[in-house]
C-alpha cells in the first residue's frame, strides 16, 4: 500500500492498493462491509452518494474510469477539435480508452454515447438542465400511450430544486411553457447575437422561446468560476464553470465520508441464497478480481451499462439476470431522437462564440396536439457553429464539398452556422433492447452490450415535423441556405427505459423509490428507470429521481446501516 | 500502391500530393492542400486511428488500380479532369473509405497555421481566454412574458 500525492483536482488523498485507486477523506477508512455500494460515479451515483453520506450511511462507489484532471481537457490545446473528434469522442467505439466498453450498435438507428470517469457523461455533456413537464408523467392518462409514472411532477419538484442548487443552475423564472419554479441560483447565460436573432424570429412567428436552464455558471458559484463563453463545453470544462459531478456532488460526498474506488470495473453484483445483494465483484486495472461486500447496492451505470451489469449478474436466485423476473431488464430502450436543421445566415459572423449549445429553447411543439399526425411532441434546442475542422466536416450534415467550389462552400458556412436541434419524445417499445453480445467483449473479456433499436413511425413523423418547423424559423431569422438531417445517428446521448419503474412487478423492474421488486436491498437510479422519455434532456430528472430514492433509503431503510 | 505492410512508397506520396490538390484546390494565389506540402502530415495523421489509416491506404490503392492511371503512367500523369474523374469513381465505389479519407484531409488542412490565417481563425486554444458576449438583458423576454401558461396540468 502506498500513499499517493493529492493532485489539486482531486478533493481528497488518493491511495494506491493493488491496481486500485481509493479516493477518500483524510483518515477515512474503507469499510469491509459498506452500507451502500454504488456502481457508477456519474450523474445519479454522485447524487445518491452525497445524500446518503450526509445521512450517515457508509458509502463506497466503484467507478471503472479515472478521476480526470480538468486541465487535461482538450480546450486547453490548440488542436482541441482533433482531440474532441478522437481521444475525447462522445462515442466509446471511437474513443477506445481502456476503461471504455465497446457497444455493438450495428442494429441500432442511433449510436449510444457515454463517458467512463468520475462524473460519468456529465464530463462531456453540454449541461442543458430543463425539467420534464407535468404531462410527461401522465402520458397514459392524457394521451393513451405507454404508461403513467408511479409519481407526479409535484412529487419530484423538491428534488429538482435541490439538484439545481447542488449543480448550480443559470436561468430565469416566468416561462409560460412550464410550471413556476424556485428562484434560479444564477441569471441566464447571455444569448449572443445569434441567440438574439433566433429569439426575434420566434417572436415574429408567435412561437414560444425562453432562455434554457443550464448547469453552466453565469456567475461564480460555490467556489467555481463563471463561464467565459469559450464554446466547446461538450469536451469538459477546464474552469469548472460547467457542472460535472466530479466538481459538484463528489467533493461534498467525499468530505462527508464517501469513498470512491476508480479503475474498478464491476463484473457481477453478488447475491446470497435469498437473492438479496451481498456486494459486487470487480476488476482492477490489472484485471485482478476483488469483492466489495455491502448491505445494499445502488446501480447507476446508465441505460446501457446498468442492464449490461444486471444481465451479467446471473445466479441461482436470478437465473435470467439480476432483477429480471419480469423479463424487462434491457427492454424498452428509449433514446431521444434528434433532428438537426442548420441555417446559414450571411449577416451573422463568428457564431462559434459562446457555449456550444442550449442557451435557449423553444417548446412551442412540446405538448400533444391532436391536429398533428403524431402524439406527444418535441422541443428545439439552439446550437452554435464550431471551429474550422468541425465546420468543414459538416457536423450532422454533409461535409463541405471537395474539389471545385470547396472554398466557397466553406466560406458560406464558417461563422454563419445556426442550428435548431429538435429533441423528440421517444415512446417505449419492447423490441428496442440492450442485450449481451455473444462475441464482442471489453478489455477484460466481459461481454459488451448490444443495442437493437428502430425508430418508430410516430417518432419519424415527429422528427419530420420538427425539420419543417425549424426550417421556417431559420428562414425567418434570415438563413439563405438550410441543411436538414431528420435523424442524427450519432445522437444517442440519452439512454432510458431499460429497467423501468412501476408498481406492478410483472410490468416493471423497480418501484417508485427505485427499489427492485426482486430484491429489497438493490436500487437502480439512472435513466434505466424512466417509464417514458419526455422531450428534454433527462439528467436533472434522473438526478432528482436519484435524490428521491436516496431520501427513501435514508428515512425508511435504517436497517441497511451497519 | 502501398506496400503489403501498409507503408506508403515515394510514388504514393507523389500521388497523394496530386490528390490533395484536387480535394482542396488552390484558392486564388493560395496553394491547394497538396501545394501546401500537407502530404506528409496527412500520412502521419492517419496513424491516429486504424479507420483513418485504412481509408488512406484504400483510396491510394484504388487510384493505383484505376484503368486510366495504369494506361497513362500513373495518377500523377493524368490531366486534371481525369484525376477528378478517378477520384469520383473511388468515391462511388468505396464511399465509407472515401469519407474517412476526406475526414483525414480536412482535419489536416484545417489545422494548418497558414490556413488559419487565410480564413481568419485565431488558432488559439479556447481556454483560458474564452470570448466576450454582451451581458444578459431581460428586456428581450417582453414578448414571451405576455403569453399565458400553456403547459398541460394533468387532472
Amino acid at each position: 500500500m502506498t500513499e499517493a500525492s493529492t493532485p489539486e483536482h482531486v478533493p481528497a488523498p488518493q491511495t494506491e492498493i493493488q491496481g486500485q485507486t481509493l479516493v477518500a477523506a483524510e483518515g477515512q477508512s474503507v469499510p469491509d462491509v459498506a452500507d451502500v455500494l454504488i456502481v457508477g460515479a456519474g450523474a445519479s451515483g454522485a447524487a445518491v452518494a452525497w445524500r446518503l453520506a450526509q445521512a450517515g450511511f457508509s458509502v463506497v462507489c466503484l467507478e471503472q474510469g479515472r478521476w480526470i484532471n480538468p486541465s487535461l481537457y482538450p480546450t486547453n490545446e490548440r488542436n482541441w477539435e482533433i482531440l474532441g473528434r478522437h481521444d475525447w469522442n462522445w462515442d466509446p467505439n471511437r474513443r477506445r480508452n481502456p476503461e471504455d466498453y465497446p457497444v455493438n450498435d450495428s442494429e441500432s438507428a442511433i449510436t449510444p454515447l457515454m463517458f467512463a470517469a468520475v462524473g460519468g457523461s456529465t464530463i462531456h455533456w453540454t449541461a442543458h438542465a430543463p425539467r420534464f413537464h407535468p404531462s410527461d408523467f401522465r402520458v397514459k392518462s392524457l394521451d393513451d400511450v405507454a404508461d403513467d409514472w408511479p409519481f407526479t411532477y409535484d412529487d419530484l419538484e423538491p428534488y429538482y430544486d435541490l439538484n439545481d442548487l447542488m449543480m448550480g443552475c443559470s436561468g430565469i423564472n416566468g416561462d409560460p411553457a412550464v410550471p413556476p419554479r424556485s428562484p434560479r441560483p444564477m441569471p441566464p447565460l447571455p444569448l449572443g447575437e445569434d441567440g438574439k436573432r433566433m429569439a426575434g424570429a420566434f417572436d415574429r412567428l408567435g412561437w414560444h422561446w425562453w432562455p434554457s436552464d443550464n448547469y453552466v455558471n453565469s456567475t461564480p458559484y460555490l467556489g467555481r468560476d463563471a463561464c467565459n463563453y469559450c464554446g466547446p463545453v461538450g469536451f469538459g470544462c477546464t474552469r469548472k464553470a460547467k457542472s460535472s459531478t466530479d466538481v459538484t456532488y463528489w467533493p461534498e460526498a467525499i468530505r462527508l465520508g464517501a469513498v470512491v474506488k476508480t479503475h474498478a470495473r464491476v463484473s457481477e453484483i453478488t447475491v446470497g441464497s435469498d437473492g438479496r445483494a451481498t456486494g459486487a465483484n470487480y476488476l482492477d486495472r490489472e484485471g485482478t478480481v476483488h469483492h466489495q461486500a455491502a448491505r445494499s447496492v445502488v446501480v447507476a451505470g446508465n441505460g446501457v451499462g446498468t442492464p449490461r451489469t444486471l444481465l451479467m449478474s446471473k445466479s441461482d436466485a436470478h437465473p435470467d439476470g439480476l432483477l429480471n423476473s419480469s423479463g424487462l431488464v434491457g427492454k424498452n430502450l428509449m433514446f431521444h431522437p434528434y433532428s438537426i436543421t442548420t441555417g446559414l445566415i450571411p449577416d451573422l459572423s463568428e457564431t462559434w462564440k459562446g457555449p456550444m449549445g442550449n442557451i435557449l429553447m423553444c417548446q412551442e411543439f412540446y405538448e400533444t396536439d391532436l391536429a398533428r399526425d403524431f402524439v406527444r411532441g418535441y422541443a428545439f434546442q439552439f446550437n452554435r457553429g464550431s471551429g474550422p475542422v468541425n465546420t468543414s466536416l459538416g457536423g450532422a450534415h454533409e461535409p463541405v464539398k471537395w474539389g471545385a467550389g470547396h472554398h466557397e462552400d466553406f466560406a458560406e458556412r464558417f461563422g454563419h452556422v445556426v442550428t435548431m436541434a429538435g429533441i423528440g419524445e421517444d415512446l417505449p417499445e419492447l423490441h428496442n433492447t440492450v442485450t449481451l453480445d455473444d462475441k464482442l467483449t471489453d478489455s477484460n473479456g466481459l461481454p459488451a452490450p448490444k443495442v437493437t433499436y428502430t425508430l418508430s413511425e410516430n417518432s419519424r413523423r415527429l422528427m419530420s415535423h420538427s425539420v419543417r418547423s425549424a426550417t421556417r424559423a431559420l428562414e425567418e431569422a434570415g438563413a439563405t441556405r438550410i441543411m436538414a438531417n431528420p435523424l442524427l445517428r450519432s445522437g444517442g446521448w440519452h439512454l432510458m427505459g431499460t429497467a423501468r419503474m412501476g408498481e406492478d412487478p410483472e410490468r416493471s423492474v423497480v418501484n417508485q423509490w427505485c427499489q427492485a421488486h426482486d430484491a429489497d436491498n438493490i436500487f437502480v437510479v439512472d435513466g434505466s428507470v424512466f417509464v417514458t422519455a419526455g422531450a428534454v434532456n433527462p439528467t436533472p430528472t434522473l438526478q432528482a429521481i436519484a435524490l428521491r430514492a436516496a431520501d427513501y433509503i435514508a428515512h425508511e431503510r435504517e436497517d441497511l446501516k451497519g | 500502391m502501398p506496400t503489403s505492410d501498409g507503408q506508403l512508397t515515394p510514388a504514393d506520396r507523389t500521388v497523394l500530393t496530386h490528390v490533395l490538390d484536387q480535394i482542396i484546390p488552390p484558392d486564388g494565389d493560395f496553394p491547394g492542400a497538396g501545394g501546401l506540402g500537407l502530404a506528409e502530415r496527412v500520412e502521419r495523421s492517419s496513424q491516429r486511428s486504424a479507420r483513418l489509416r485504412s481509408a488512406l491506404l484504400s483510396v491510394l490503392d484504388a487510384l493505383s488500380l484505376d484503368i486510366s492511371s495504369r494506361a497513362e503512367g500513373g495518377y500523377a500523369a493524368l490531366e486534371a479532369e481525369r484525376q477528378i474523374s478517378a477520384l469520383t469513381t473511388v468515391e462511388s465505389s468505396l464511399p465509407e473509405q472515401f469519407a474517412g479519407f476526406i475526414e483525414l484531409v480536412y482535419e489536416t488542412y484545417y489545422t494548418d497555421d497558414r490556413v488559419y490565417k487565410r480564413i481568419g481563425w485565431a488558432g488559439r486554444p479556447p481556454q483560458p481566454e474564452g470570448f466576450d458576449l454582451d451581458p444578459w438583458d431581460p428586456a428581450i423576454l417582453e414578448n414571451t412574458r405576455k403569453r399565458a401558461p400553456f403547459w398541460r396540468q394533468p387532472a
